[in-house]
């Protein structure tokens, strides 16, 4: 795929390196990249490759701009508010770069998706914010033999690591299961706006490695950041031949089976703090069982609270009514989504997960409330 | 033996937000009964109720994974206990 005059003006200082030259130039521009999630990572990644001249590039995301999202999401404006991103992403990328063909993907990230989706695309970047969208987009890119360029970021901490069919361990065989709300997201815990940044601009560097065939990529290597250390450090990961996708005997050969038999699994209700304190003022008196530690129970709880923490849960389970449905709560959401499952596994009907924990009550509900 | 613990952020909310700890044992399992004893529920965070390393989290000491809770810890090392990130 030859350069025209233009583009050849345009990508000079590529041009002028040794390792992309023309060859490497033309290899971008014969790319199909899809970014999914057009967040804080996916926007610098997106800029970045559309700048880079990256010929085809989808941008999958169904939310709408929201105006929480502009600290981080630099590819779009206050005026976007409101927008769906996928949409305003394409026009400010074909506002920077005429060149390439954007293509705006506004919907969600699906089992029954996803296989078309990818087979559209030679490379993957994930820049989701949900676990589950992660699993799912790592065992497709396994199953459909797609690279992909995982990041992940938390408050001060990023972590980035590239997957490429046989060359190397996936995402699952570094972190073989995890679940949503076990892990605290960054609307609960909240992030530096720049990290994405950094971490963006390394999956689109990498992205860049792959097309043109220069580097080393990070295959077999976790780089964790840490900006608060300023640190960066490298962990060698190993292919698991127990990996219930790219293991010597895979379990999961459709993308999307684990989360589906996940999900059918696990009926945990979400409750908002709100929702929990019209139930109180109404009368009602839910089994509310808080699973903090010692010390953070008796800094503030709910009256009438059952007090079990976490590390006991599974000898104490018998003193929960299993028809009781019970609310678990912690500090910000974290452990009362694992005693959640752990009900779950112990058959306890319909436990429900107080959203945001007793941070969450004290900042909507009680500012009198002592959280530790 | 002294060694550092270089804590993954999400449990940070344990250590009163230190990212690093200066902890004694010669063993995995004896450092995490240290930070244990100092930072009640972080073991739990990690290590599941059959001692197993929960899939979500991965311990390394120094640049090495430990996938073991017998994995020998030596004088100046550093165990890093690393959690998957969810945000994007």
């Amino acid at each position: 795929m030859s350069l025209s005059a233009s583009e050849r003006e345009r990508y000079r200082r590529h041009l002028a390196l040794s390792e992309v030259g023309a060859a490497g130039q033309e290899k971008l521009k014969a790319a199909r990249v899809l970014i999914v999630g057009a967040g804080g990572l996916g926007s610098p990644a997106a800029l970045y490759l559309a700048a880079a001249g990256c010929g085809t590039l989808g941008l999958l995301d169904g939310d709408r701009i929201d105006i929480t999202n502009l600290q981080r999401q630099v590819l779009f404006d206050t005026a976007g508010i409101g927008r769906l991103k996928a949409d305003a992403g394409r026009e400010r990328l074909q506002a920077l770069n005429p060149e390439l063909r954007i293509i705006a993907h506004p919907v969600e990230l699906r089992p029954d998706n996803v296989r078309e989706l990818f087979a559209q695309y030679d490379l993957v970047l994930d820049g989701t914010d949900r676990l589950s969208a992660r699993y799912l987009i790592n065992d497709a890119c396994v199953l459909a033999r797609r690279p992909l360029v995982s990041a992940a970021i938390h408050r001060f901490e990023g972590h980035l690591m590239t997957y490429v069919p046989e060359q190397g361990p996936c995402y699952r065989c570094l972190f073989p299961q995890a679940i949503d709300g076990v892990v605290a997201n960054c609307a609960e815990a909240g992030v530096l706006g720049v990290l994405p940044g950094v971490l963006g601009t390394l999956q689109a560097t990498e992205a860049i490695k792959l097309i043109t065939g220069v580097g080393e990529p990070l295959v077999g290597r976790l780089l964790t950041y840490d900006a608060l250390d300023m640190r960066f450090s490298e962990f060698r990961v190993t292919r698991r031949r127990d990996c219930a996708v790219c293991g010597d005997a895979p379990t999961i050969t459709e993308p999307g089976a684990m989360s589906r038999n996940t999900e059918g699994a696990e009926p945990i209700r979400r409750l908002s703090v709100t929702a929990l304190h019209e139930r109180l003022e109404r009368g009602e008196r839910p089994l509310l069982v808080d699973v903090r530690e010692d010390v953070e129970f008796a800094a503030g709880h709910l009256d009438g609270a059952l007090h079990i923490p976490l590390g006991q849960l599974p000898q104490r389970l018998a003193e929960i009514d299993p028809a009781s449905e019970p609310v678990f709560i912690c500090r910000s959401g974290g452990r009362s989504m694992a005693a959640c499952q752990m009900a779950l596994r112990a058959n306890i009907r319909s436990p429900a997960n107080l959203e945001g924990g007793m941070m969450a009550w004290a900042a909507s509900i009680d500012p009198a409330m002592k959280v530790v | 033996m002294t060694c550092t613990v270089r804590i993954a952020s999400p449990l940070r909310s344990y250590t009163a937000g230190r990212a690093t700890l200066e902890a004694s044992g010669g063993t995995l399992a004896e450092v995490l009964d240290w930070l244990e004893a100092r930072c009640p529920g972080i073991r739990f965070r990690m290590i599941d109720e059959q001692d197993r390393i929960r899939p979500h989290m991965r311990l390394f000491v120094n640049s090495s994974e430990a996938q073991q809770l017998t994995t020998a810890v030596a004088d100046g090392d550093t165990v890093h206990v690393i959690c998957a990130l969810s945000g994007g």
